[in-house]
């Protein structure tokens, strides 16, 4: 039995590796394709590049929550680390509120900050065995929290030259904000495909009870996951205060639902194991382009939710089909 | 022998219920001793806190978080979880607050049975396309989120002749708020229901171990279907309440209630990993947690710190009350 666990992922990786990574970027072209083909506005350049620079808070974002996912657990706190690390940025750099001016070092300070709140979902799950999606619901909860008392009642705009460059200098006709993003992705990737800690979050999902008899010490890698998802949602949480010019409770509002739209769509497997940070870079893009799609289209933008919600449904649906006599139970 | 599964593998024969320890025990009664606590530790804050004003207002505000969590108790009974229920509440009130117009005293019965036939529909799209809970509920959550916008234009909905809802804002004998009443009577039904018929047998057996409540016969998948069902139909009892109260409906009007919800189902000691608790636990909790909400101005806590206690609470309940011989790999 344990053998076949093992197996089944490897045998479906030789045969249908191929099929199952083209699906996403050959959706994504056809998408595109189709509203390139319905809309003239949707083909314009400054239309994609405007996809582009949208995608980019999500894409950081995405990032973290891959490496969670890749494990078979899941995230929700990214809208409440995002929130409190937005709400410390914009006090530690130059602002209305105080005369502190930190510049790189506050940035640095929320990105730990998300380290800190990562970690402790991580322990919550680890040491008191409570299942990720209410540990983060509840760490969510407290960063929200955190936020909201850091708030006061008064918006800290920021004045800091560096942050609010971010989203609006451009390179190459991209904005900062962009760049950033394409970073942490191959940084992401780096992390995935070369360290330890990437190769282990892979092995959790495809077999944590292998891996444990196998002598690996598990627990370290989960919380340690946590923590670098956790740092993703810090800088995610920056970089929207970089685009608001100020720090807010809600800077990440919905961005937990959509980064999990976006891995999934992506090929990341909600039961682990498979999928990675390029899969969910392809998701992430194919998002945008649906979003953005839909409302050139003419679709009212309140519909971006909904959308969302029955992708991540009809996506997980359609990953589990191949899987449906050995998943017996599924809660 | 267990089959692999995609959340929560099932236990070892071996390491099934152990008779209740001492500690479980306690856990038992702690939703008792909490409100207890409270209670007295409120009254000490405040001496004005016992009077009939104070508690009448309290118990108003309890009412549509006790039908709330009441509903979603089955889902977690069985081993899932509702994340939609605040989403299709805010949902609901919207819809009453659109319908009631045209269709007076009948717009009530008619919002519940739209509720109710949707969470029915989370619970087929969850069995039959074994997708686990609490990604159907989050998809669902968006996408009711998504609905409730665009029905409401985005904003609130007046009502004006609330005529056919004020029933709900009188008192009985004078003194209990009837929409407390009605929450009790929710409970007291649901409770007694399952109690003289099999369901009662039929859930626990579902949530304790669903492979071999499958194998010994029991409707597990309608039972499961029926379960959101009754969840769908207490939120949507529960917007009924929220219009008679606020008169009017919105979009995001119920959201925040999803936190406390989920936090009075842990509260009340019903394990979230499924068969052990009921629906008068989740009363008690969602007293504890009103009691909370109300109790933090009397002692001087700002209401940020709220969102910060709800996480915090989450986490350990779930963390007390999890039957952790239950589940060797907690994802």
């Amino acid at each position: 039995m344990t053998n076949e666990v093992v197996a089944a992922p490897r045998r479906s990786s030789r045969r249908g590796a191929s099929f199952r990574d083209a699906g996403p970027p050959v959706a994504l072209v056809v998408i595109f394709a189709v509203f390139a083909a319905l809309s003239p506005q949707f083909r314009s350049v400054e239309n994609v590049q405007n996809i582009v620079d949208a995608a980019a808070v999500l894409a950081v974002v995405t990032c973290g929550i891959t490496f969670v996912l890749m494990m078979g657990s899941i995230d929700l706190s990214a809208a409440g680390v995002m929130g409190a690390s937005a709400l410390t940025v914009s006090l530690l750099v130059a602002n209305n509120r105080n005369d502190n001016d930190f510049g790189l070092l506050g940035i640095l300070v929320a990105v730990l900050l998300g380290c800190a709140f990562g970690c402790l979902s991580g322990l919550a799950l680890v040491l008191l065995k409570v299942p990720s999606f209410m540990a983060t619901l509840g760490v969510s909860a407290v960063g929200l929290g955190v936020a909201t008392l850091m708030f006061a009642g008064v918006q800290p705009n920021i004045t800091d030259a560096m942050l609010e460059s971010w989203a609006v200098e451009r390179f190459l006709g991209f904005s900062y904000l962009t760049w950033i993003a394409v970073a942490c992705i191959v940084v992401g990737w780096l992390i995935q495909r070369y360290t330890r800690l990437g190769r282990y979050a892979f092995a959790i999902g495809g077999a944590e009870e292998v891996l444990t008899l196998s002598g690996v010490k598990v627990k370290p890698y989960k919380v340690a996951v946590f923590t670098l998802a956790g740092a993703f949602y810090g800088l995610g949480g920056v970089m929207v205060t970089s685009q608001l010019g100020a720090g807010l409770v809600q800077a990440g509002d919905g961005y937990d639902f959509s980064a999990i739209t976006a891995a999934v769509v992506g090929g990341t497997l909600l039961t682990g194991g498979r999928g990675g940070i390029l899969h969910s870079a392809v998701g992430v893009v194919l998002v945008m382009v649906l979003t953005n799609g839909l409302v050139q289209v003419g679709v009212s933008p309140y519909w971006q939710g909904g959308v969302e919600g029955l992708i991540v449904v009809a996506a997980v649906a359609a990953a589990v089909i191949p899987q449906r006599r050995r998943n017996q139970v599924v809660k | 022998m267990s089959t692999p599964v995609a959340m929560k593998p099932a236990a070892e024969p071996a390491t099934a219920k152990s008779t209740a320890r001492p500690a479980a025990r306690l856990t038992g009664f702690m939703p008792l001793i909490a409100l207890v606590v409270l209670v007295a530790a409120l009254t000490v804050a405040d001496p004005d806190f016992l009077t009939q004003r104070s508690l009448t207002a309290a118990s108003r505000t309890a009412a549509p978080l006790i039908v709330l969590a009441a509903g979603a108790t089955l889902v977690v009974l069985c081993g899932g979880i509702d994340l939609s229920i605040a989403a299709l509440a805010s949902l609901s009130t919207v819809l009453l607050a659109l319908w009631l117009p045209d269709l007076g005293g009948l717009a009530t019965p008619v919002v519940i049975l739209a509720a109710a036939t949707i969470g029915a529909v989370q619970g087929v799209a969850h069995v039959l396309l074994r997708i686990p809970s609490f990604i159907v509920t989050l998809g669902g959550m968006s996408v009711l989120s998504a609905v409730a916008l665009v029905v409401s234009g985005a904003g609130t909905v007046r009502v004006v002749d609330d005529t056919p809802v004020a029933w709900l804002d009188l008192y009985l004998g004078g003194y209990v708020p009837m929409s407390a009443a009605m929450a009790l009577l929710v409970v007291a039904l649901i409770a007694l229901v399952l109690k003289v018929t099999p369901l009662q047998s039929w859930v626990s057996a579902t949530g304790y171990s669903e492979s071999a409540a499958r194998l010994a016969g029991t409707p597990v998948d309608l039972v499961k279907i029926g379960a959101f069902c009754v969840s769908g139909a207490c939120a949507g009892f529960a917007a009924v309440m929220l219009v008679s109260r606020q008169f009017s409906g919105g979009p995001t009007m119920a959201d925040n209630l999803l936190l406390p919800a989920v936090a009075a189902i842990v509260v009340g000691g019903t394990a979230i990993t499924g068969g052990h608790g009921s629906v008068w636990r989740s009363l008690a909790g969602a007293l504890v947690v009103t009691l909370l909400r109300v109790g933090l101005p009397i002692v001087g806590v700002p209401s940020a710190y709220e969102q910060i206690l709800y996480g915090a609470i989450i986490v350990v309940a779930v963390a007390l009350t999890l039957d952790g011989s239950k589940v060797s790999i907690i994802k």
